[in-house]
């Protein structure tokens, strides 16, 4: 039988999980664990027994979230055994679950919110049938998340394998895509750039899927080089309302059954309250959430478009209004840049100044001067940063994004 | 202080492909002598801050290395 899950050296079967699910008969609704295996585990025992279930980092700390009962943590409660005995008795059951699942978000910006989804609005765009049952799919977000959660349920309603490379190191990950055989990958930008420069291809790869953040034509070629074999597609999806588009370059389609509950105002995305789950916190405007991303189209009739960049993201310096994710796609595009974060700093002449920290490529000496000069013919001067740092590795998110300040 | 000063105002004359200067005069005007515009004006505040913990625009506006300097030596 297949594997369900697959953690460095130890493999979990998907017949030991069916018997630990029937036989247990209990599961923990707020349940802090770095074990991946136990959190899926227990995940899936709440959603068969239509269970609340509340999903939390490994390694948060509750004084980080509101509205969490600390004294309940990792507290189990009785659920009775369950007569599950086959793989497709289990996912029939998940499918069927009525269960609450709360999610925080990742806190990019600000205090993270918490939002209650169900099964059906986790598993929207998931796709089941027989051309899926081989996929093996590598696991690279933070499974307490958005992202994770998609993964999770595209490949677990297929009863495919999940590979674990969440936290694993550049030369781990090319490492197990190899000797696992993973066919599947859905990542940060971020964790794609931690590959490179292109070490080795791996040709088993077949389907490469991004997400979470904007990504650049840079990033792509290198992409292609790595995983010759694979169809590279982008993902859009937020914590409040999960995935909602896909794309095939950098243009997103709007699909024809959800045309009517997408917006777009002052270039802003607007989402239907029905395509969300539910938050106190969340704010609405009638019947309409501001997702806060910037887009233009490119064919509105077809329901085509781009993202531009956050809402509250744009940096003001001196009354001009700088992107810094455009910044970031410029300073990208120059050899021996690997990872660029460009950030503004209050300033007493301009209101704020660009700052940018730099992650060089191994072998590079880069100097502030130069990158200075490189980026006079690709950007406006008020765009450019003014102060330059070159760092080791950029603070990122939860999630695996770059941590914005 | 004063070389320290001379470099920042040299990397940013470098990064504008301005030619580097030997030294600098107290009576050196930052826009007319020294060519630079109101975004050369916030890094050169934003790099003496990193380097002597000074915010010389502060108290107002700045327009000679002179003024640069006494504010520094305050």
């Amino acid at each position: 039988m297949k594997p369900f899950f697959i953690d460095g050296s130890r493999s979990y079967g998907y017949s030991l999980l069916i018997e630990e699910i029937g036989r247990e008969g209990f599961y923990y609704p707020l349940y802090r664990t770095s074990d991946t295996y136990a959190y899926w585990k227990n995940l899936l025992k709440a959603l068969v027994s239509s269970r609340a279930v509340t999903l939390l980092d490994s390694d948060i700390n509750p004084s980080e979230i509101a509205g969490v009962d600390i004294a309940s943590l990792n507290e189990r409660v009785e659920i009775g055994r369950c007569e599950i005995e086959t793989t497709g008795q289990l996912i029939d059951a998940v499918k069927r679950s009525t269960a609450e699942i709360s999610i925080f978000t990742s806190g990019t910006t600000g205090q993270p919110k918490k939002i209650v989804h169900t099964v059906a609005s986790l598993t929207r765009t998931v796709r089941t049938g027989e051309k899926y049952e081989n996929d093996v799919w590598g696991f690279a977000y933070n499974p307490t998340h958005m992202a994770g959660l998609q993964v999770f349920f595209q490949a677990f309603e297929n009863a495919c394998t999940l590979v674990n490379l969440f936290g694993k190191s550049r030369s781990e990950i090319y490492e197990i895509i190899k000797s696992r055989h993973i066919t599947h990958l859905s990542a940060t930008p971020t964790f794609y750039r931690l590959l490179l420069p292109v070490e080795r291809t791996c040709p088993g790869v077949v389907r490469v899927t991004l997400g979470g953040e904007r990504s650049d034509a840079h990033l792509y070629e290198n992409i292609q080089k790595i995983f010759p074999n694979a169809k590279v597609n982008n993902i859009y999806a937020s914590t409040e309302a999960g995935a909602l588009f896909a794309s095939k370059d950098d243009c997103f389609r709007i699909p024809d059954a959800i045309r009517d509950k997408i917006k777009v105002s002052d270039s802003e995305l607007l989402i239907h309250e029905s395509l969300l789950g539910t938050s106190e916190s969340m704010s609405l405007d009638g019947d309409y959430y501001h997702s806060g991303d910037l887009i233009e189209w490119v064919d509105e009739a077809q329901g085509l478009f781009r993202f531009i960049s956050r809402k509250n993201e744009m940096i003001n310096v001196g009354g001009y209004k700088v992107n810094p994710e455009e910044v970031e796609t410029a300073l990208l595009s120059i050899a021996g840049v690997r990872q660029a974060l460009v950030y503004g700093k209050s300033n007493s002449v301009l209101g704020n100044v660009i700052c940018a920290d730099i992650v060089p490529d191994d072998g590079y000496e880069l100097d502030a001067v130069g990158i200075k000069q490189a980026l006079q013919g690709i950007l406006q001067d008020f765009k450019i940063p003014r102060r330059i740092k070159f760092v080791e590795t950029l603070p990122l998110t939860r999630t695996g994004k770059l941590k914005r300040v | 202080m004063e070389e320290q000063v001379l470099s920042i105002i040299n990397d940013i004359r470098k990064s504008k492909r301005l030619n580097v200067l030997d030294a600098l005069k107290e009576t050196d005007n930052l826009r007319t002598d020294l060519n630079l515009t109101s975004f050369d004006l916030a890094e050169l505040t934003v790099r003496i801050e990193d380097e002597f913990g000074v915010d010389i625009f502060e108290e107002g506006i700045v327009n000679t290395i002179g003024e640069i300097y006494g504010r520094l030596a305050k």
